[in-house]
């Protein structure tokens, strides 16, 4: 293993761009390579912000602190130039783009992340989704669904993790991809992920979620627990099994303390 | 106090436009077209010059966008009947076109070139230009052309058109004839500063079947150009007829185009106008659903940047029972575009059992960018089924995050989310070889942008 972590977050205070209120309040985590992290935390926490902080989101300012990706400093970047350094966000609300198929979206996404002048190989390019759709049990005529439009809860999340599987991330972050998933979707899901850590040891997962459940299939190696805009405690798998129990009510104290 | 009784004075009347250059032009042509000339002129003296008092052109301020003054006849230029000879914009668009059953192709107003396959002129298919028709086909043009579909009197353009169309295609399709293929007709605009005047007429015989696709473009131009088109288009009983537009004129030219369509019983009508070009384009359709049975769908898409301003005034006139039609157009609005979509649906006494639907839906891509749209109807039968809707919505920025987050550039993301904004009146077109050629006249526009 590498000995930088693949994402590195010091001190890292956002806000939002037009009114101003902080949401980030000083946040550091560290998720080195071939890891996989889970954030739990209560409503309001700020873990969906972090989340799109990393990816670039344009409503948000980081006022301080850093975030390095493989070492690089990435706040300066573009959302697309985090895309093709490696970054991917699963949303947890997957955007609708009416009248625009996956299959095209995720043929014009293919290609962007090929280096200038290098073309898309258009044969390779429907013979790996139709492939990545299978380890999803997604239907393949639902590659020319226009994107999200009119799709189920559960269909929009197995779509997001279809994007993941075809952008092959070197660092995944996940925003619930779990809520609304039936148990055999979860499982399918969870399947597809653990098959593509598996295909590369050296991919970073960053998982935010409300429930073990979840944990249970795709098995953490560390787990952070996030309130008020910073991370709390970090232990092992242990500590999602505690909150399970017990609930934030101990950390509430603690922010308020 | 006596009333003061001097009549005003012509408006429009220019050192290009008048009557005597009406005279002069029509001199050597017979006396029926000379009559219809002169008729046409005097319409247009009589007629005001739109202004934004009125509710039809409240948002085109013909004052501010129009210069009629500026305006020059275009030199003749007997270009020979040479694709090679063509200029290249001109041969571009030709080449992109996909198999056709007749192909009719000019410049500057005028038509230079005309094929159709052999079969289908011996089963008595005419295409051939509005020009060469006086001599070939004079019953026909006596007929139809700026009579009952688009008098004079529809308005101070179509009389203007009518004292001045100097070409046009006249297609005419006997009983019965079905084409599978489309007409594709392509028309350049060369010169700068001139007034073209064009005219379209289709008839289409009981049982026929044909489509036209209307091809008009040109380089930008460096001061403004008039481009008229009037476009006359009837379907007899049974008849199946789509007419298909697609405006790709430079920066600098006023495309003005007014549209009729007469739909008899039992026949289609579709029409689909695609407007990318031109600075200032106002397109007038009316759709006229004349006997029972008659159908007509009206597609329309657009798409502005810089400073571009789209005008389209749409009518469906359902005149007859039993009668239904559709009309959607969308538009994408770049930069500081600007568009105005005015429809009425007008359901006449006899309209019982009417169908009509009209939707217009825009999409703005700049804080700058403005869209008007004011859907109408006016009911005079009881039993009818009617809807019209109108949407104006921002391209919004978690769209774009979305895109952008799987790596996609802020034009690639904006790029996809109109390819697919406008897709949605593509997959309404019938005909497989046009869906292709607007799709990539969009994307053309796209790469501009
Ligand atoms: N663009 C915004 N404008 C105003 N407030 C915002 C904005 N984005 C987030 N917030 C606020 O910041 C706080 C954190 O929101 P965030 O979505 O990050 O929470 P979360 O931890 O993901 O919650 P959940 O578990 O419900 O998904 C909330 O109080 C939210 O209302
Ligand atoms: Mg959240």
């Amino acid at each position: 293993m590498s000995d930088a972590p693949v994402l590195q977050i010091r001190n890292l205070h956002a806000k939002v761009a037009e009114e101003g209120t902080e949401i980030l309040h000083g946040l550091d985590l560290d998720i080195p390579a071939g890891e996989v992290h889970a954030i739990m935390g209560p409503n309001g926490s700020g873990k969906s912000t972090l989340a799109k902080v990393i990816a670039g989101h344009p409503e948000y300012e980081v006022t301080e602190g850093t975030v390095t990706f493989h070492g690089e400093d990435i706040l300066e970047m573009e959302p697309d130039e985090r895309s093709q350094a490696g970054l991917f966000l699963a949303f947890q609300y997957p955007v609708e783009i009416p009248g625009v198929s996956i299959a095209n979206f995720m043929r014009t996404a293919k290609q962007a992340h090929l280096p200038e002048g290098e073309e898309l190989d258009l044969f390779d390019f429907q013979d790996e989704l139709l492939d990545r759709m299978k380890l999803l049990d997604m239907d393949p005529t639902f590659a020319e669904r226009p994107v999200n439009d009119g799709f189920s809860g559960g269909e929009k999340k197995r779509n997001e993790i279809l994007q993941m599987a075809m952008l092959k991330p070197s660092m995944a972050l996940m925003d619930e991809t779990d809520s609304g998933l039936d148990i055999d979707a979860l499982q399918v899901v969870a399947h597809g992920v653990n098959a593509l850590t598996e295909e590369d040891s050296q991919m970073g997962v960053l998982l935010i979620t409300h429930y073990q459940r979840l944990l249970n299939y795709i098995k953490p190696d560390v787990v952070h627990v996030m309130v008020d805009g910073k991370i709390v405690k970090t232990g092992g798998p242990e500590v999602a099994l505690e909150l399970e129990e017990e609930g934030y009510a101990d950390y509430r104290e603690f922010e308020t303390a | 106090m006596p009333m003061d009784t001097t009549t005003m004075d012509p408006e429009g009347v220019t050192e290009t436009l008048n009557r005597e250059k009406v005279q002069a032009y029509s001199g050597p042509e017979p006396e029926w077209l000379k009559e219809r000339r002169s008729h046409a002129w005097e319409v247009y003296e009589k007629t005001p010059m739109p202004t934004t008092r009125l509710e039809e052109w409240r948002y085109t301020d013909l004052k501010k966008k129009l210069d009629l003054d500026g305006l020059a006849w275009p030199e003749v230029t007997e270009c020979a009947d040479d694709f090679d000879a063509c200029p290249d914009g001109l041969r571009d668009a030709m080449e992109a076109d996909r198999a056709a059953a007749g192909h009719v192709w000019g410049i500057d107003g005028l038509v230079f070139h005309i094929d159709l396959e052999e079969d289908l002129q011996q089963k008595g298919v005419v295409l051939t230009s509005t020009r060469r028709a006086v001599d070939s086909h004079p019953d026909l043009l006596k007929q139809y052309l700026a009579t009952e579909t688009l008098p004079p009197e529809s308005g101070k353009f179509e009389a203007l058109n009518a004292s001045f169309w100097t070409d046009g295609i006249l297609l005419y399709v006997p009983s019965g004839v079905r084409l599978d293929l489309p007409i594709r007709v392509t028309r350049w605009v060369s010169q700068t500063g001139v007034a073209l005047f064009s005219r379209t007429l289709v008839i289409a015989e009981p049982g026929s079947q044909v489509s036209l696709v209307d091809e008009i473009l040109s380089d930008d131009l460096e001061s403004q150009t008039l481009v008229s088109d009037a476009v006359e288009v009837v379907a007899k009983d049974g008849a199946q007829v789509q007419y298909v537009s697609l405006q790709r004129l430079g920066h600098g030219a006023f495309y003005q185009s007014s549209q009729r369509t007469l739909a008899q019983r039992d026949s289609t009508l579709d029409t689909l106008n695609v407007s990318m070009g031109a600075s200032t384009s106002r397109v007038d359709l009316n759709a006229q659903l004349l006997g029972p049975g008659a159908n007509s769908d009206m597609l329309g898409l657009y798409f502005g940047d810089d400073t571009q301003h789209f005008d389209h005034n749409t009518s469906q006139d359902h005149v007859a029972p039993n009668t239904s039609s559709d009309l959607l157009y969308k538009g994408a609005l770049d930069n500081e575009s600007r568009s105005v979509f005015r429809g009425i649906i007008r359901v006449h006494p006899k309209g019982q059992k009417t169908d009509a639907y009209q939707t217009n839906r825009n999409l703005l891509l700049s804080d700058n960018a403005r869209a008007d749209s004011l859907p109408n109807l006016e009911i005079q039968a009881d039993d009818v089924r009617c809807s019209h809707g109108a949407t104006v919505g921002q391209l919004d920025a978690e769209s774009r995050f979305y895109l952008m987050s799987r790596g996609l550039t802020r034009e690639q993301a904006e790029r996809l989310v109109v390819m697919g904004f406008l897709g949605e009146v593509l997959s309404r077109l019938p005909l497989g070889g046009v869906v292709e050629k607007v799709t990539n006249v969009i994307e053309e526009k796209l790469r501009q942008v």
